[in-house]
């Protein structure tokens, strides 16, 4: 079916849209000696990656390592700060999403980016919607016709009258994959879209991607689940703390070798320590919690002055745990705090009752950015300052505050500055000011190390170990496995929404812990 | 306080600002606030004036001007609680005429007094807030779009309670309240609307819920996971608005002396009371001011419409001039707060408590 020929009013890409994407010659994809920085954060420090059509090349590394950020990269979506990105030789300047698109570039997202209220029909072709006789008249007829095509070359049975809201995430991807068909597409990057799927799910995805393969496109990948990564790749790169690490042909790539590159061999700088807690008494003890897909059957127990890990993947489940404890989620389960069964959990009675969480963005949902820092601080205690008769003491107050800060050293020009002026570090010391002065009997730090700077990491291990020797239950959950390391005495590995291991003491070691938390069984 | 780890010792931190450092950023600071400047133009709009026309500068016209700007400053003052948490309330001023008529009515025919009355006004405007604040949060409708639909209904029931008839005659009470004076020239209505004004402050700042208010206007996730009953915090700040919106309806009724069907909407208080609030520096956006700005933004709109009809403007044109600073205001407040965009905040629902985050993604 000719359709460019019975058209020929129409307008350049719309034709370009509905020809064949393999029409376009097949040529490499190179990124050379990229940096990326955000805020002070280095993504990106000079990666070269080199992709080629007729190949599945994989990147692998850490949550963090920079993957994302280069596949985004190259897909117009953030501008490099330096360095150069070529295709078929030619360079690039100033990719944006659209400027990649026509150029066949694709990122399929790890969180598929529909219109949820347009039909799969218009998602299809939004933004290249064909005309028909009639200018701006969409020709209706011929986008069905068309997008039929498209639909049976991903393998999506779907109505595509549908609207986008009613597939499921696996279709929902597969619709992406056919938009970038549609939209001529050659080079298609899939940033970690297996995570949300079955593992059938994500079957139907590999068989698309071999076939696309087959086709001589360039096939970008990025996973964390290191079997399936060495069953489809030909090539894998492994990123480490925002630099190349190493890169692997498939004939020469092995687990181990995949998760020493991951971890690295850094000697961890601090040493752990060595306390022996078996006789002290529990102080939280989490039975059987589970919310159905995000994470299920969790049972552990924490003693008193006791830190306990839970190390995990991004998206195993590490966050949603610590948020259905303290009742941010709905969880089937209970959970015992001092003896006590907590059945109505909610944050101000947990608050009350001794236990608090301290969030992984502390942006979104920790700072009141516009408040002041003394404000800040006591935000969790204002109903337990000293008053007279119904009105605050504003004095003691700011006694309190300043106390409260100095115990976590946080550098500020006055309490009165507002807390978005810090720096990350010590925005992030004044939150553990806030909650230490709650008082806590258990405390939960989500990533608390992350977006500060190496001084208040070192100020945030000291916090930490000094108050689970006054006895403070301490839950940690971090993406850096060197913390849990040295930090705790004990440490979960969650996989997949499950408690897979546990490790205590001497055996917890950074290579231990990244091949539990990438779902490879103890031996 | 802290029966956690004693400080860390061997790093010493310059915790405490230096005193001549906080006096001169203290100093700064309220020079970049709202309310002094408020104060600046206000002189200046009265001084202008008594330039052109002499007979502006009499105490009894200041006085005057005074009183007449309180039933506006006390609904201002209102409006702010629910300005502060990201809300807004355009049903003030069926509320204030609900309270006035009601309690005007119990006054002419039965010569209640107004001790009996202030409670009575305050009931009324609370329960009606009540109804605001209970759709906002849990039904999670906008804040712009329950208030539009209790204006119509509030209004509704305000024309209903008065038919044809009005409040004319109240007892002598009420008239001494309206004319007497404490000392020379400071009447007992700008004592009141000064004694409401004071009171919200110290409630604003020196009690938990009023530090809740600032709170979950700021952020309303962080509000909650520190331990913060949000949606009892919503409710109540709408039931406040409302309660002040009571309050001043009896403030209205002594200062007109009586009331009618449309009082408080005739007079444009809504708009009047949201101007108020923007021209004092509080923002919509949610978190921040107070209420002593409003209330000085409430005595300018009064000197400068005052003015602008000695000045021998028409005055078709005053609902024009709100009009405009109205919509200054707005951009001032666009400018300070750009974090978020007003109409993200005026048509933004309550989020659903628990808040259910999405699943973590990789940076």
């Amino acid at each position: 079916m000719n359709l460019t020929a019975r058209r020929p009013r129409s307008h350049g890409s719309v034709e370009a849209a509905l020809g064949d994407a393999a029409e376009r010659p097949a040529v490499r994809y190179e990124a050379r000696h990229i940096k990326k920085a955000f805020g002070g954060a280095l993504a990106l420090d000079d990666v070269s990656v080199t992709f080629q059509p007729g190949e599945i090349h994989t990147l692998c590394g850490e949550n963090g390592a920079g993957k994302s950020t280069l596949l985004k990269v190259m897909a117009g979506i953030h501008q490099p700060d330096a360095g150069e990105i070529l295709l078929g030789g030619e360079p690039q300047q100033a990719l944006t999403p659209r400027a990649a698109q026509l150029h066949g570039i694709y990122l399929v997202p790890q969180e598929p980016t529909l219109m949820s209220t347009l039909s799969a029909l218009e998602n299809l072709f939004v933004g290249i919607l064909p005309r028909g006789r009639l200018p701006f008249a969409v020709d209706w007829k011929r986008m069905e016709r068309s997008a039929g095509e498209f639909f049976a070359q991903v393998g999506l049975e779907v109505d595509p009258r549908e609207p986008a809201s009613a597939l499921s995430i696996a279709q929902q991807q597969l619709l992406e994959c056919a938009r970038a068909l549609a939209h001529r597409c050659n080079i298609i990057f899939f940033d970690e879209p297996t995570s949300p799927l079955t593992a059938r799910e994500a079957d139907v995805l590999f068989a698309l991607m071999r076939q696309l393969r087959e086709r001589d496109f360039t096939v970008g990948f990025i996973s964390h689940r290191l079997d399936e990564v060495l069953e489809i790749s030909d090539r894998i790169t492994v990123l480490r703390d925002a630099r190349v690490v190493t890169e692997l042909e498939h004939h020469e790539a092995t687990r181990e070798k995949l998760v020493s590159a991951m971890v690295g061999h850094d000697i961890a700088v601090r040493q752990r320590r060595h306390r022996n807690l078996s006789s002290a008494e529990t102080v939280l003890e989490v039975q059987a919690l589970s919310e159905p897909a995000r994470f299920s059957d969790v049972s552990f127990a924490v003693r008193r002055g006791e830190v306990l890990g839970l190390a995990g993947l991004v998206g195993s489940g590490r966050t949603e745990i610590a948020e259905a404890i303290f009742g941010l989620r709905p969880a089937s389960g209970s959970v015992i705090l001092a003896g006590k069964p907590l059945s109505h959990r909610s944050p101000a009675s947990l608050i009350d009752a001794g236990l608090i969480y301290l969030s992984e963005d502390r942006g979104r949902n920790g700072i009141f950015a516009e408040v002041d820092l003394e404000r800040n601080i006591t935000a969790a205690i204002v109903p337990r300052l000293p008053r007279h008769g119904p009105l605050l003491r504003p004095g003691t107050e700011y006694e309190i505050a300043e106390q409260a800060s100095q115990r976590t050293r946080v550098v500020a020009r006055s309490l009165s500055a507002s807390i978005k002026s810090l720096s990350g570090g010590n925005q992030q010391r004044a939150m553990f000011s806030r909650w230490l002065l709650a008082e806590p009997k258990v405390a939960i730090f989500d990533e608390p190390t992350r977006g500060v700077d190496v001084g208040a990491k070192d100020d945030i291990y000291e916090i930490i170990d000094e108050i689970s020797d006054t006895g403070v239950a301490v839950l940690m959950i971090s993406s850096e496995l060197d913390e849990l390391v040295f930090l705790c005495d004990r440490v979960l590995a969650i996989y997949e929404g499950r408690v897979v291991a546990e490790v205590v003491g001497d055996d917890i070691t950074l290579t231990r812990l990244g091949t539990l938390i990438v779902g490879v069984r103890d031996p | 306080m802290s029966g956690i780890a004693s400080p860390v010792e061997h790093q010493v931190i310059p915790a405490q600002p230096r005193r001549r450092d906080s006096r001169r950023s203290a100093a700064l600071r309220l020079a970049r606030r709202r309310e002094p400047l408020l104060v600046v133009m206000t002189l200046a709009v009265f001084f202008l004036t008594t330039a052109l026309e002499p007979s502006f500068d009499t105490s009894g016209n200041i006085n005057f001007m005074l009183e007449s700007a309180m039933p506006l400053a006390v609904l201002a003052v209102g409006q702010t609680m629910v300005c502060l948490v990201r809300g807004i309330d355009v049903s003030v001023a069926p509320i204030l005429g609900i309270a006035a008529v009601s309690t005007g009515f119990l006054a002419q025919d039965d010569g209640s007094s107004y001790v009996l009355m202030l409670p009575l006004a305050l009931a009324i405007g609370a329960g009606l807030g009540l109804v605001n604040g209970l759709f906002v949060t849990y039904a999670r409708i906008p804040p712009i779009i329950t208030t539009l639909g209790t204006l119509s209904v509030y209004g509704g029931i305000e024309l209903s309670l008065v038919g044809s008839s009005a409040v004319q005659t109240l007892p002598n009470s009420y008239a001494t309240l309206n004319t007497g004076t404490i000392l020379p020239d400071i009447s007992y209505l700008l004592v009141i609307g000064v004694v409401v004004m004071i009171l919200a402050a110290l409630f604003l700042w020196r009690t938990t819920i009023g530090r809740a208010l600032y709170a979950v206007g700021n952020n309303v996730e962080a509000a909650f996971r520190a331990g913060i009953r949000v949606n009892a915090v919503l409710v109540s700040a709408y039931a406040l608005t409302g309660l002040i919106a009571g309050l001043a309806g009896l403030v209205y009724l002594v200062y007109y002396r009586g009331a009618e069907g449309g009082s408080g909407i005739t007079e444009n208080l809504n708009l009047l009371s949201i101007a108020a609030v923007l021209i004092g520096g509080t923002t919509l956006t949610g978190g921040k001011g107070g209420v002593v700005g409003p209330f000085l933004a409430s005595i300018f709109i009064t000197v400068a419409d005052e003015a602008v009809l000695v000045a021998g403007v028409n005055p078709d044109w005053q609902p024009a001039g709100v009009g405009v600073l109205l919509l200054l205001a707005i951009m001032l407040d666009r400018n300070q707060s750009g974090r978020r965009s007003l109409r993200e905040v005026l048509l933004a629902r309550h989020p659903k408590l628990p808040l259910t985050p999405p699943s973590e993604a990789t940076p």
